[in-house]
């Protein structure tokens, strides 16, 4: 996955985004390169990436419990966090963002494990299909799950099949709907689109006054 | 003919008898939301026989804010300001990681300067993060003396922390490519900027050396008190296997014999050119869990004094766009705050808002070993074990 620069007119007007520092740490990219490729063989997966630092695994549904047994064993026994992204693109609330053309609407599960001797972590993570979003429970695999399960539950609607215990963890049980899907609406965005608007697009251009001198203003203003 | 049964044997019937009529039903004991022990709204609902606690549900989310999904509607920097309130006895161990996590999907570094603030800040936080815990833990075993003494040092640290940045718990200081400048310090990307108020080296130095003189005196008050002793040591023991299958962190987990920090491992900031130890306990007790915490605060006022003599001058600003707008790409970054694995996973998809933000807290996970670890215990002990994982609840729900 690579960034395109064309993109990005503010690198025009002063700024350096990226052509400063190329790789913070090059040395880190390549640990995480080489952990990513070692757990994808242990676990045998097919792809792998290490963009930014962050090593990731990409795993069949089918084998998630068995793939993350298998990193457990090879040496990441630290059992970070386990959570999972809606890539339904469908956003209701704040800025929309580009919808590339082989959008495929689907559910990211990921889990992260890390080793506790030395800097090597990997996320590994799966898909689910956007009808059909049910995956078996690591909570045998890794006792901690059982929570961050029951939190991916409920926010993503996610059924965690085997799950010991699998009701709601942070909302009332009479609550309707899975908040972190980007199809629910966030009510106060509803009310009030986007309350950044004036302090965020206002600045570089100088075309209205910045918030600087609105405040600047008022309390001038209270002071005669 | 009468039949008279051996003395002892009638003893034991006796006995059985009054065994069977005391024998206590099940009962379920409801703890909290509202008590002193849960640190705020957290609420335990236990069932009990008779002393021993069977099993143990605890009920979070009294303070679930939404952090998550208030993140996909903020541009970057709100996100810093709203990221503060999770973990709200160490505001600033919580921006670190996130604003690292967006300068690295940037391609930005921030400058030398600006990360031995962020390092003399952050160990700033740990010390009163634990200096919380030291005032708190005995307490709730019933020695209020040391609360005393270590807030009133704690309070020089919070003050330091304060002439910094403005804040004393959220203090909102660290900007994507850097930190804020002080007040009317002018630009932030000149050569030499106005950002530490003056005297701050000095009084940095002195409150260092006023924090090692109360962890003598907590030392003498609290770990050799025979009382204390006798309600944690071998209390709440949690082997070193599960505390990794759970996720718990930070220095409950070295409390359990794993020497894991990721100071030593995450190089976010430049903690590799300062010498400092990793204490590590034995029997992962709340004993241990205690004296680590203990010792960790004797070597944060190692690192803080190691890098107040070398903070080098320069820019607090690496150039930064007005408006944030970060590539597509994921990154994960995490720290060792002062309650353990604190990280960010940032996906951006392009654009000033991120189309996702994962916190991993690290209360959430300490806290979720608590219904293996408090099955089988006696209830008073259950106050012992519960304050000395260390959560807050903010940083729990999120």
């Amino acid at each position: 996955m690579t960034d395109s620069p064309s993109d990005r007119p503010e690198a025009a007007d002063g700024g350096t985004a990226r052509e400063t520092a190329p790789d913070a740490g090059s040395a880190n990219a390549s640990a995480a390169a080489e952990i990513a490729g070692r757990v994808a063989e242990q676990v045998g997966a097919t792809s792998w990436s290490a963009d930014y630092d962050t090593a990731k695994v990409y795993v069949d549904r089918d084998r998630w419990v068995e793939a993350v047994a298998a990193a457990r064993d090879g040496g990441l026994p630290f059992f970070s966090w386990l959570s999972a992204i809606d890539w339904s693109r469908q956003v209701e609330v704040g800025e929309s963002v580009a919808a590339p053309d082989d959008l495929e609407e689907r559910y990211e599960v990921m889990c992260r494990l890390s080793s506790v001797t030395d800097a090597s972590a990997v996320h590994l993570v799966t898909s689910l299909p956007k009808d059909d979003p049910t995956i078996a429970t690591l909570v045998p695999t890794f006792g901690g799950a059982e929570w961050h399960e029951r939190e991916a539950a409920e926010m993503f609607g996610i059924t965690f099949e085997g799950h010991p215990h699998l009701v709601k963890l942070y909302l009332p049980d009479a609550f309707e709907g899975n908040p972190l899907r980007k199809s629910f609406a966030l009510l106060a965005r509803e009310v009030k689109p986007w309350p950044g608007t004036v302090d965020v697009e206002g600045m570089p251009g100088a075309t209205g006054p910045s918030t600087e001198n609105v405040e600047a203003a008022a309390m001038e203003g209270g002071e005669e | 003919m009468t039949t008279r049964l051996d003395p002892t044997v009638a003893m034991h019937l006796s006995d059985a008898a009054v065994s069977v009529e005391l024998e206590t039903p099940e009962m379920t004991l409801n703890i909290g939301p509202q008590h002193p022990s849960t640190h705020g709204v957290l609420r335990l609902v236990a069932k009990v026989d008779g002393e021993r606690v069977d099993s143990v549900e605890p009920v979070i989310g009294y303070m679930h804010r939404g952090y998550e999904k208030l993140a996909e509607v903020r541009t970057y920097a709100q996100i810093t300001a709203l990221i503060n309130r999770i973990d709200w006895v160490s505001g600033f161990c919580n921006e670190v990681p996130f604003v690292i996590a967006v300068e690295r999907l940037m391609g930005i570094e921030a400058p030398e300067r600006a990360q031995y603030i962020r390092l003399i800040l952050a160990e700033m936080t740990r010390i009163s993060s634990h200096l919380l815990f030291m005032s708190s833990y005995p307490l709730e075993l019933g020695a209020p003396t040391p609360l005393m003494y270590a807030l009133r040092e704690r309070e020089h640290v919070m003050d330091l922390i304060e002439g910094v940045t403005g804040g004393r718990f959220h203090p909102n200081f660290n900007r994507v490519g850097g930190v804020k400048p002080a007040a009317g310090g002018g630009s932030s990307t000149k050569k030499v900027v106005q950002d530490l108020p003056s005297g701050f080296f000095d009084g940095t130095r002195r409150a260092m050396d006023r924090v090692d003189l109360v962890c003598d005196e907590l030392d003498t008050l609290v770990t050799g008190n025979e009382l204390f002793r006798a309600r944690t040591v071998g209390v709440g023991i949690i082997p070193p296997d599960k505390a990794l299958a759970y996720g718990v962190s930070g220095p409950n987990l070295r409390a359990s014999g794993v020497g894991f920090d990721l100071r030593k491992h995450e190089h976010i900031l430049p903690y590799d050119d300062i010498e400092f130890e990793i204490p590590v306990g034995r029997n992962g007790d709340c004993f241990d869990r205690f004296v680590v915490r203990l010792q960790e605060i004797r070597q944060a006022t190692r690192i803080v004094r190691q890098a107040v003599d070398r903070i080098p001058a320069g820019p607090l600003q690496a150039k930064v766009p007005r408006i944030l707008k970060v590539p597509q790409g994921q990154c994960y970054v995490r720290a060792e705050n002062p309650k353990g694995e604190m990280g960010y996973f940032v996906v951006s998809e392009g654009g000033r808002i991120p189309y996702r933000v994962k916190i991993r807290s690290a209360s959430f996970s300490n806290l979720s070993i608590l219904p293996w670890i408090l099955a089988g215990q006696l209830i008073p002990d259950l106050v012992a074990i519960m304050g000395s994982l260390d959560f807050v609840l903010g940083d729990v729900d999120r």
